[in-house]
């Protein structure tokens, strides 16, 4: 009942197939094949996040997305989510840092209604903004923040670390929800200059998944898509930054009974080797009730609740976090001087052979558990596309991590991971009144 | 080929409709009262294992059938299964399934506890193995009880500071008062410290019998050869006694609108809910209800998320659900809405359930909600999870092998009658209970009128 080491789950090779097309406006189509379930995923990208916004102007791309349900030229205010559930369709859009996405899946006989929808607020969106629509979506979008952050145990923290690891003027620094006085100020001419920058078909990527005849599903996306005009190039960001130079260190009150600690870093864009090495090493050190920094403080000494590492897949630069809770009477100093000891201790001694295996083991079990959902599967198709041009890196993504050797998850704490490049946030209970 | 033309003045027409069908899957009881469900799914080289035992938190002692109550044994209890095996210590059974990629949980609900294993197929059948190994001789011991004990003690903590968790716990308080379903699954702190060795012991020895029990298996497997290897790893130990029922739950009906309002100052928004106990999971209205639910407040374009949300901007989502049970499960509704307008979200909400007791729902609205249920269907069973979620539902409730079989058919047949009657039984605006946790001070004159109002503020925290 053991494994060795060498033994190469990467075996496990998935059939990922997949035809790409670029129109003539500069759209680029993907294309999987998969007709095990009569469905079709449906998944636009845009490549544009809260990165592409200024300060003073935050929360524009996310609001921008809630107006992108309100109807277009030839459909209803409320009635986008209306024609696809009445079809037994599941939909939704998010917004990130980096890009925002709109996604469908539907019976595959639908494939024609969900085309016809996106293809009508990518192309004829401007007619049907109106101002009641763009009032009340900055309500629900303020409520949205209130729920998520404001009104949310910790809710404030992640926003603060973003703000202490990338200068005021780095496309990183804001939330990607904004913040309340910026969603407050938004005008309707915002929305529409937003959209003639960034909404046209050259900015964006479209993959269809599932049940489809890959020569057929172009065909009728050439024609709900083709006429759309290319838009100009889209405003680079610039996202050049200079080193942390220092530790920076703060305390937040909050209506919390336990004190929380995050440890963050900046670390390789998603796409580099390195993005994999820190992802291997979050692995290590945290991840199932065996992992380093669980064992340690959940398990043996009861110092923590709980702790969590991880890295974000942004493609500037990603951030590279860990999260720990401590136990009633625990102080967050305690928590921090343990997971520091094991951070020094990752950059200089390779990861225990058992806790390397397990994060690539774990790794693997999660992305093929991720490709069991066709909106997953479509998801990253057009992520792929988006960020590298590569609609084939999603079949060679379980390898990027089998190439990582363990002496590169020491590089990447000892490169990463120093005291002079650390954010460190704790959250306490406020003061009693 | 020549281009195709598209006209974009009105949806476009379906194709051509591709059948669907719930995945095949064996049912066999073995001799001794052990039951397997096993389903081959071959997309990805995964399975999903699970033990399922009559152990779940309706049986947790409550007075007045105890005399004390002992609100968190139940989950107490399934969350030691893997703390400690006769073979094997808390960490070495997690170090062995992790070290495969695996996930190893065991837990409880309301009707049931569960030891699931997921791993690659591989590893089937050592997964069984090691699920027989933990149901069968946990040890329970006294450092892994406290250490556990100090988890839930710190997790019920964090509860009572989180505003979701906080409206959920008083309202299932209110509605459900001298069940077991009044208090948190986890427990509650008295309970929680009252708990001892010989309670979990007990408990284990007389809810766990695999007569009566369940094996779930779900992923790249030859359901035959599963079966044989249940046989050769669980069955043996099986032919015990068979666990006892549960018991029957009958919390009495609100006196009329009841509110409470849990303080929680400076908060920049209010949680509310509104409920009252439903039906139980058989309940012959339980697919009517289903259908009124989802045309109700069990969608995005439902009638109550588009008020609250779409119409007045009140709120980020608003929905609500009847909870199937073995016993008779809630009926929820759920939003966090801007303070000032809380108690205009609570008075639209009970008009959309008087509105849908009292009239019967639209003909496009009664379409468009079957024709969402139909249509979605398969989206709902892409993963091995899914499907053994479903095969869970026939196991705990008891329900045929070819109820996912006619689940179209019925839905098909449901009237807008039926949605009315099953509204009009089930559904009581008159007498609910409305949880509002937000600064009582604004929300509570917001909220007069409506009927009784408990304001609940918390307590100072102890010192250090």
């Amino acid at each position: 009942m053991t494994l060795t080491a060498s033994e190469p789950a990467a075996a496990l090779q998935h059939e990922l197939p997949f035809e790409r097309a670029t129109l003539g406006n500069g759209l680029r189509v993907v294309l999987h094949p998969d007709r095990s379930l009569p469905l079709v995923a449906i998944n636009l990208w845009y490549h544009v996040g809260s990165k592409n916004e200024r300060p003073g102007r935050t929360g524009f791309a996310h609001l921008f997305e809630h107006m992108l349900f309100q109807g277009s030229q030839h459909v209803g205010t409320n009635d986008h989510f209306r024609h696809l559930q009445q079809v037994g369709g599941v939909a939704n859009g998010s917004t990130w840092f980096d890009r925002t996405n709109y996604y469908e899946t539907l019976p595959a006989h639908h494939l024609d209604l969900g085309l016809w929808l996106e293809s009508d607020r990518m192309g004829f969106l401007l007619p049907a903004l109106t101002r009641e629509t763009l009032d009340t979506q900055r309500d629900v979008v303020m409520n949205e923040r209130r729920q998520r952050v404001d009104n949310q145990p910790y809710g404030r923290a992640s926003e603060r670390i973003h703000e202490l690891l990338y200068p005021a003027d780095h496309p990183y620094h804001w939330p990607v929800i904004g913040y309340m006085d910026d969603i407050a100020a938004a005008t309707l001419e915002d929305v529409r200059q937003f959209f003639r920058t960034y909404y046209a078909p050259n900015n964006a990527v479209l993959t269809l998944a599932g049940d489809l005849d890959p020569d057929e599903a172009l065909r009728r996306v050439e024609a709900w898509f083709g006429e759309i005009p290319a838009g100009p190039p889209v405003p680079p960001v610039s996202s050049m930054l200079a080193p942390l130079g220092g530790e920076r260190r703060e305390v937040i009150e909050d209506d919390v009974r336990l004190p929380r600690i995050y440890i963050a870093f900046r670390g390789p864009a998603y796409g580099r080797r390195g993005w994999y090495a820190g992802d291997m090493l979050a692995g290590a050190l945290s991840g199932g009730k065996s992992s380093a920094l669980y064992r340690d403080l959940v398990y043996e000494r009861q110092i923590a609740q709980d702790v969590g590492a991880w890295i974000s897949p942004y493609e500037e630069v990603a951030t590279f976090m860990i999260v720990s809770t401590a136990r009633p009477g625990v102080e967050a100093g305690v928590l921090e001087t343990a997971i520091l000891e094991h951070l020094d201790r990752a950059a200089v001694e390779p990861p225990r052979a058992a806790d390397f295996e397990r994060s690539r083991h774990r790794m693997l079990t999660e992305f093929y558990s991720g490709l069991q959902k066709l909106d997953n599967r479509a998801d990253l198709f057009s992520q792929f596309t988006t960020y590298f041009d590569d609609p084939g890196g999603v079949a060679r993504e379980a390898d990027r991590y089998l190439e990582i050797e363990p002496r590169e998850l020491t590089e990447y704490a000892a490169a990463h991971c120093s005291a002079d490049q650390r954010v460190v946030v704790t959250v306490v209970p406020r003061a009693s009144r | 080929m020549p281009p195709l033309q598209v006209d974009r003045t009105a949806p476009p027409p379906p194709g051509e409709l591709r059948a669907f069908r719930f995945p095949p899957f064996l049912r066999r009881t073995l001799p001794g009262g052990l039951t397997v469900y096993a389903a081959r799914l071959a997309g990805v080289p995964l399975v999903s294992l699970e033990l399922i035992a009559r152990a779940g938190g309706q049986h947790d002692p409550t007075p007045p059938i105890s005399p004390i109550s002992k609100a968190g044994l139940a989950t107490f209890t399934a969350s030691l299964l893997d703390e400690g095996s006769a073979r094997r210590d808390a960490l070495e059974i997690a170090a062995w399934i992790e070290r495969l990629g695996g996930y190893l949980s065991s837990a409880a609900d309301w009707d049931s506890a569960y030891v699931a294993a997921a791993l690659l197929a591989e590893h089937t059948a050592d997964g069984l193995d090691l699920l027989a190994e933990i149901a069968l001789s946990p040890t329970f011991p006294e450092p892994e009880i406290e250490r556990i004990r100090r988890q839930r003690a710190a997790e019920l903590l964090r509860r009572g500071y989180d505003p979701s968790s906080q409206a959920d716990d008083k309202l299932f308080e209110v509605i459900y008062a001298g069940t077991p379903y009044a208090a948190p699954l986890l427990g509650r702190e008295d309970t929680l410290e009252s708990l001892v060795r010989d309670d979990v012991v007990a408990f284990y020895e007389s809810h766990y019998s695999l007569n009566g029990a369940t094996v779930i298996a779900v992923g790249d497997l030859d359901p035959e050869e599963l079966i044989r290897d249940v046989e050769k790893t669980l069955a043996p130990r099986s032919g015990q006694e068979p666990a006892p029922a549960g018991p029957e739950i009958n919390p009495a009906p609100l006196d009329g609108v009841v509110v409470h309002v849990v303080d929680r100052p400076g908060a920049s928004q209010t949680e509310l809910r509104l409920g009252h106990a439903g039906v139980k999971r058989t309940d012959p209205d339980y697919l009517a209800l289903t259908v009124m639910n989802m045309l109700l407040g069990g969608k995005f374009t439902s009638r109550i998320n588009l008020n609250l949300r779409e119409r007045h901007g009140y709120t980020y989502g608003a929905s609500t659900r009847f909870a199937g049970r073995l016993g008779p499960g809630p009926f929820v509704v759920d939003a966090a809405v801007s303070t000032a307008s809380a108690g205009a979200a609570v008075r639209e909400v009970l008009g959309e359930l008087r509105r849908i007791r009292e009239e019967p729902v639209e003909p496009h609205e009664m379409h468009e909600t079957v024709s969402y249920m139909m249509g979605v269907y398969p989206y709902t069973l892409q993963t091995i999870g899914d499907v053994a979620k479903r095969l869970e539902v026939l196991a705990v409730y008891g329900l045929p092998d070819d109820h996912y079989d006619g689940y179209a058919d019925r839905l098909a047949a449901a009237t807008r009658e039926q949605i009315l009657e099953a509204a009009h039984r089930h559904l009581h605006p008159e007498r609910i209970a409305v949880v509002a946790v937000g600064p009582a001070d604004e929300v509570v004159p917001q909220l007069e009128g409506l009927g009784e109002v408990t304001v609940h503020r918390r307590p100072e925290p102890a010192a250090g």
